[in-house]
């Protein structure tokens, strides 16, 4: 929490001292607690009482990680549901939770429990699904015990393939966001509802440029369309993280208990070099940008969503699944490659250039369909 | 048993390739470093046989290896090209004039024949005096504003149409970050082109000034770890001390997370270029931009992409400016600050700033056409260097010397 703007009046309301100070502004808890509600509410414009059909509920899939996004986006939707339940007499939208288990590489399985049983507690109301990350390869009927158990295999062998930490959280970040897409079309949501706050999303942008993904940002970070063939809603993507730290702090103790401590411990260099992946690089870099240069954090999101989809390609890769041209797929057809031997007709590649360096050709076969 | 070289398997390897780790020896690391680059300008069509050739020189590594290894590529695949030294004075003491001793010594090593241009005759200012004037934050902006037209009027004078720059791969990949941290979408868009063109607006009236002077970068793709190594193997007589100015706060910013980037994947380098190349294609108007005959070649306006200078030192007053100005205008965005004080202030900052960024909207609607007062390629009235000078000089006491307009 800031400190410094302390014994000061707030500057929205000027009736009380102001308990930290937000982009210049010295605001009181309730301000602040407005002041980030508005924020993502502004978003939900879309999803107003008057723009749904009476009978028909909307439903909207939010995929809940226990980082502090995703949980203080349920908080504020939760409350939002019950204001527009009151005001109109029916809400304009309702919500789906969904935890993917065995996605988190560091939260261990029994805190995991705990916070879903927690959640469950505190959110009735909601629908609570649970998966686990190997669901990615359902072929969409029920499973047995034994697919269930050659999934798991499978989806190991495919980490064990990548060469390095890197690629093992890469893995992990695109199988999940292809398993949170296919659950909500299998339960007729109408979007996903995505808890990145504006540091997220920046680190997002970073660190898929890093990967070589560029091509795919303006799917990645924009609200709307997806060739994954649902919408994608980011309603936290002008709170920055460290907004949201003090909001989860302010308003609820239910909410800082749902939340898994990781959230608030800032992110941490492993001890070895070997397991620091791209991913957790711009999250330290994000963090750190944050404190004192948040407008920039702001700026990076705001251009990037100004980015769009040019040529869209007709193929698709076999992992991140994004449409891409002949020209996109393999690392080799790529000049920079500098690398005048290989084949560059490309006809036979199946993964996009990013994708290229996370895993290896021979693990294409491992792949979810 | 030692370690053989995987491409030729007869001689110990003793370089790790920092691009793949191949573990290669020294006469195979050499030929592919060269032969990559062969690669680079012929799948790009750098050059035409019996063009005249411009290197950009500084006396510093990349430049110094570019001219090595075009002089080599030259001759073992006649491009038929014929390759000059071009350097730029920016008079800077205890480092320019040191580093200009090196590239006099290639120019006799290579022998190619040398030009140096110096700020000073050129704008009346050389950047100490320049460091003097506007303090160590934020003079890079000069300088590489100047640089890029200093190179452009050195083309010119030597009749060359055609200047190669030793811009490496972490070079690009940096400017790459830099522009997506500090929001420069129309920068994105053109910075990763092989291949920038400054144009001739109109028919130019003064034969010296700048016909169509194209700009490329052979060394595009190759990173700054293996020019060095190169460059060592080689015994090239290079100057390898930094600026002594502090490089602008979003460049250092970005080379410090792109060699934390390299450490973790090496090949992220080459990633963030690519990245940088396909994100180009998804910036508003690249197409209509292209419609209107760009081709590969993006049209390269004023800043120049960076200089070698040392990670971490600066400042950061650049960010703090963007930060401060951004901070501002998310204040009004939001309609809920109460006072005047904001107002002002927002009103106040936002001519400052645009005197020096006068084309924040809408990038890609940019039509470029000439400076009024010195003719060079601008998408405004007056270009960025006469806007620059302007301020420089009326701070500057008048009984000083003075540069008579339409002279730069």
């Amino acid at each position: 929490m800031t400190t410094n703007g302390l014994s000061r009046p707030c500057k929205r309301c000027n009736a009380h001292e102001a308990a930290l100070v937000v982009r210049n502004e010295p605001l009181c808890r309730s301000c602040f607690t407005i002041y980030i509600n508005t924020k993502i509410i502004k978003r939900m414009e879309a999803f107003r009482t008057r723009n749904s059909a009476e009978g028909h509920r909307r439903k909207l899939l939010l995929p809940i990680s226990f980082g502090v996004s995703s949980t203080c986006l349920l908080d504020v939707l939760s409350r939002h549901i019950k204001q527009q339940q009151d005001r109109n007499g029916r809400p304009g939208y309702s919500l789906i939770l969904l935890h993917v288990t065995g996605a988190s590489l560091s939260t261990s399985a029994g805190e995991e429990d705990k916070n879903i049983e927690k959640l469950k507690e505190a959110y009735p109301q909601h629908p609570y699904f649970e998966l686990d990350l190997s669901s990615v390869y359902d072929s969409g009927r029920s499973l047995d015990q034994g697919s269930q158990e050659e999934a798991a295999f499978k989806l190991q062998r495919l980490l064990d393939s990548a060469s390095s930490a890197t690629s093992r959280s890469d893995i992990v970040s695109v199988l999940l966001t292809r398993a949170i897409v296919k659950f909500a079309i299998a339960h007729e949501c109408e979007g996903i509802l995505w808890g990145d706050s504006t540091t997220k999303l920046a680190e997002k942008i970073l660190a898929e440029s890093a990967k070589g993904r560029g091509f795919s940002l303006p799917w990645q970070v924009t609200d709307g369309e997806t060739p994954y063939g649902i919408n994608f809603y980011f309603p936290v993507r002008e709170v920055l993280k460290k907004e949201l730290l003090d909001f989860a702090k302010m308003t609820d103790s239910r909410l800082v208990d749902l939340i898994s401590d990781e959230a608030f411990t800032p992110a941490q260099a492993p001890v070895s070099s070997k397991n620091t992946t791209i991913d957790l690089l711009m999250k330290q870099y994000f963090e750190s940008v944050e404190e004192s240069y948040p407008s920039i954090v702001s700026n990076v999101v705001r251009t990037s969503t100004k980015l769009q989809p040019s040529v869209v390609g007709l193929r698709r890769c076999k992992l991140c699944t994004h449409p891409v041209t002949k020209e996109q797929l393999g690392i080799e057809s790529w000049e920079g490659t500098q690398d005048s031997e290989k084949d560059p007709s490309g006809d036979k590649l199946e993964l996009c250039y990013g994708c290229s360096r996370t895993i290896p050709e021979s693990a294409i076969p491992l792949l979810p369909r | 048993m030692p370690t053989l070289c995987v491409q030729c398997s007869k001689d110990r390897a003793v370089i790790v390739r920092p691009k793949n780790h191949q573990k290669l020896c020294k006469k195979c690391f050499i030929t592919t470093f060269e032969t990559e680059i062969h690669f680079t300008i012929t799948s790009n069509n750098l050059f035409q046989r019996g063009e005249r050739v411009a290197i950009g020189a500084s006396g510093g590594k990349d430049s110094t290896v570019l001219a090595s290894v075009l002089k080599t590529l030259n001759a073992r695949y006649d491009y038929g090209v014929e390759l000059l030294l071009l350097s730029v004075d920016e008079g800077i003491r205890g480092y320019r004039d040191d580093s200009l001793e090196t590239v006099k010594r290639n120019a006799v090593q290579y022998e190619m024949p040398l030009t140096i241009v110096g700020y000073d005759e050129l704008y009346g200012w050389t950047m100490d005096q320049v460091v003097e004037q506007v303090g160590k934050k934020g003079n890079c902006t000069y300088c590489g504003v100047f640089r890029r037209q200093a190179l452009d009027r050195g083309a010119a004078t030597l009749g060359v149409e055609h200047v190669v720059t030793g811009h490496n791969a972490d070079d690009m990949a940096e400017t790459v970050l830099m522009n997506l941290l500090r929001g420069d979408i129309a920068r994105l868009s053109r910075t990763t082109s092989i291949i920038t063109s400054t144009p001739s607006a109109t028919a130019v009236a003064n034969p010296n000034v700048l016909a169509n002077i194209k700009r490329s970068k052979p060394l595009k793709y190759a990173y700054e770890k293996e020019i060095v190594l190169y460059a060592h193997h080689m015994s090239l007589d290079y100057f390898s001390t930094e600026c002594i100015y502090s490089p602008e706060a979003f460049r250092g910013s970005a080379r410090a997370l792109i060699k934390n980037l390299e450490r973790i994947r090496p090949s992220t380098i080459l990633d963030i270029v690519r990245s940088g190349e396909d994100m180009a294609r998804l910036c508003p108007g690249y197409e209509d931009n292209c419609r209107a005959g760009c081709n590969t070649a993006a049209q390269g306006e004023e800043e120049e992409a960076g200089c070698g200078s040392s990670v971490g030192r600066s400042a950061g007053g650049e960010m703090q400016k963007l930060e401060a100005i951004l901070a501002q205008q998310h204040i009004s965005e939001d309609g809920n600050s109460n006072g005047h004080s904001i107002e002002v202030e927002v009103k106040k900052v936002v001519t400052r700033v645009s005197k020096v960024k006068p084309s924040k909207k809408a990038p890609v609607q940019q039509t470029v056409g000439q400076c009024e007062k010195c003719g060079y390629m601008s998408s405004q009235r007056v270009c960025k260097a006469c806007v620059l000078l302007e301020g420089l000089n009326k701070a500057r006491p008048k009984t000083g010397i003075h540069i008579a307009d339409g002279y730069i």
